[in-house]
């Protein structure tokens, strides 16, 4: 039944992106032939080259999020990591914090332990059963005298939705409350200028749109904005005390650095800086847009979220009816060696919104390596896969 | 180098080794011939690495890291004592 049963198109990008950039593979491998030593700890040449690596990438990583300062943003493992950091060290006893009900367990677990320890109040805004969309004046409904945080996604990993961030930003604002955004999905894929949308925290993942390897990640904090570390430890800088030093992003940076990945990580976001953020958008809106018109032809499927591609990033879920997810992952890998994936995607309030709890959805992540041939490949693949169950029925 | 070094007799000392490597890019970035260095134990506990210039740019270069938000420690007039001839003695072990 499968068509080029060898070829392989990978669009689990939303889980991590591949392939990565050749440049990607050439900063990992330059930094173990060439480079060694640990950043920021002594003042050898070795040592100096590495902290030159990591400050590159800092640099690349300030200049995608049009951040000035780049001192502002830690290097963390991954977004989880930053949101903790920032969850964590943000909040106190008796906050109450506003967020939505799309967002994904990075997110929902970490705020849920702190409201079932007795620390916050939290209140979780419903967005649009169909589109996803969070509705600013919902989040104005629900600020209270002692919220002390909004935090939100940027798109959605399941829905693929962008959330109107500058106005649930001011909303935020209008009651002195920070805005903490869970750039995972969209950092890469899509612009995102920190002073223009006014964000005062950004969680990043390195491993997804950015192109770099697995381990790395970051949190952007605002001037003016002070949290606690997580992890306190060795940094390399204020050595003669036995205090975390309180300065960023040494006060976020306990331990020795993910330098190999972060050689990856920088190489990749200069691989999105030399191309311009319009080009990969650009490229990306397109891919989503022919999935979109071909999948409205096909009976039977049904595609959640927005139907303007404007409104959305690579991230498309869907079910075809009467076909449980997981035959409809089974089928596109092994017939057609098409990598998707299936179920809940850590996100379970995402689908409880959406209807589509618990049985999930099978979700298409795009990457600027995607071409439009492979998405009419994969709609000529769930054409055959609807086509068969009419047959086997 | 050694004659690199005998100009070189300015050095900015940091807390931390990103607002080092931040500095070295940014007065090379501005045309200013500089050097990362072992931070001398003498000056500072702080940061392992310090940056050496020449000092008769301080005015400059203090304004450029600033503009940057490059965050220094302070600014020594000091020259890291190892001569290319003291160097070259060792090499031979003489």
């Amino acid at each position: 039944m499968a068509p080029e049963a060898q070829r392989i198109v990978y669009f689990d990008n939303a889980a991590t992106s591949w392939p990565k950039p050749p440049q990607v593979r050439e900063a990992i491998i330059g930094y173990l032939e060439q480079v060694g030593g640990s950043p920021g700890r002594s003042g050898h040449r070795m040592s100096i080259a590495a902290s030159r690596l990591v400050g590159d990438a800092r640099d690349a990583v300030a200049h995608l999020f049009n951040v000035d300062d780049p001192s502002r943003i830690a290097f963390t493992k991954n977004s989880t990591e930053a949101l903790n950091i920032a969850l964590l060290g943000w909040l106190e006893s008796g906050d109450h914090v506003i967020t939505s009900s799309i967002e994904h367990n990075s997110v929902m677990r970490p705020l849920r332990f702190l409201e079932q320890q007795g620390i916050i109040e939290l209140t979780v805004v419903s967005c649009s059963p169909t589109t996803g969309y969070l509705d600013p004046d919902d989040v104005r409904d629900a600020l209270r005298p002692n919220t002390r945080l909004v935090v939100v996604l940027h798109a959605s990993n399941v829905i693929g939705n962008l959330l109107p961030l500058r106005e649930i930003g001011a909303v935020a604002h209008s009651a002195g409350a920070p805005l903490l955004v869970d750039a995972s999905q969209t950092a890469g894929a899509y612009p995102i200028d920190v002073q223009a949308l006014e964000i005062d925290m950004l969680a990043f993942t390195g491993h997804k749109s950015l192109l770099g390897p697995t381990g790395t990640g970051g949190l952007y904090v605002r001037e003016g904005l002070d949290l606690r570390p997580l992890a306190r430890g060795g940094t390399g800088s204020r050595s003669e005390l036995e205090y975390m030093p309180d300065f960023m992003p040494d006060k976020f940076e306990a331990g020795t650095l993910n330098v190999i990945g972060l050689a990856g990580l920088g190489a990749g976001v200069q691989f999105l800086l030399d191309l311009g953020m319009a080009q990969v958008r650009q490229h990306e809106r397109a891919l989503i847009s022919r999935f979109l018109v071909g999948a409205a032809r096909l009976p039977g499927v049904k595609v959640y979220g927005p139907a303007d591609p404007d409104e959305r990033i690579g991230v498309l879920s869907f079910n075809i009816q009467g076909v449980s997810t997981s035959k409809i992952g089974l089928i596109l890998d092994q017939g057609f060696g098409i990598m998707t994936r299936i179920g809940l995607h850590c996100a379970p309030a995402a689908h409880r919104t959406l209807g589509t709890y618990p049985d999930g959805t099978v979700r298409f992540g795009f990457s600027y390596f995607n071409t439009l041939d492979e998405v009419d490949y994969a709609l000529v693949a769930l054409a055959e896969i609807i086509e068969e169950e009419e047959h086997g029925r | 180098m050694a004659d690199e070094l005998g100009v070189l007799d300015g050095l900015v000392t940091f807390y931390a080794s990103h607002h080092a490597v931040r500095a070295e890019k940014v007065l090379a970035k501005g045309g200013y011939r500089v050097m990362l260095v072992p931070g001398p134990r003498e000056i500072s506990p702080n940061c392992g690495v310090a940056l050496q210039f020449e000092y008769t740019h301080i005015e400059r270069v203090r304004e450029l890291l600033a503009q940057n938000k490059v965050q220094i420690e302070a600014i020594h007039k000091h020259r890291v004592e190892v001569t290319e001839d003291r160097l070259n003695r060792m090499r031979g072990g003489g």
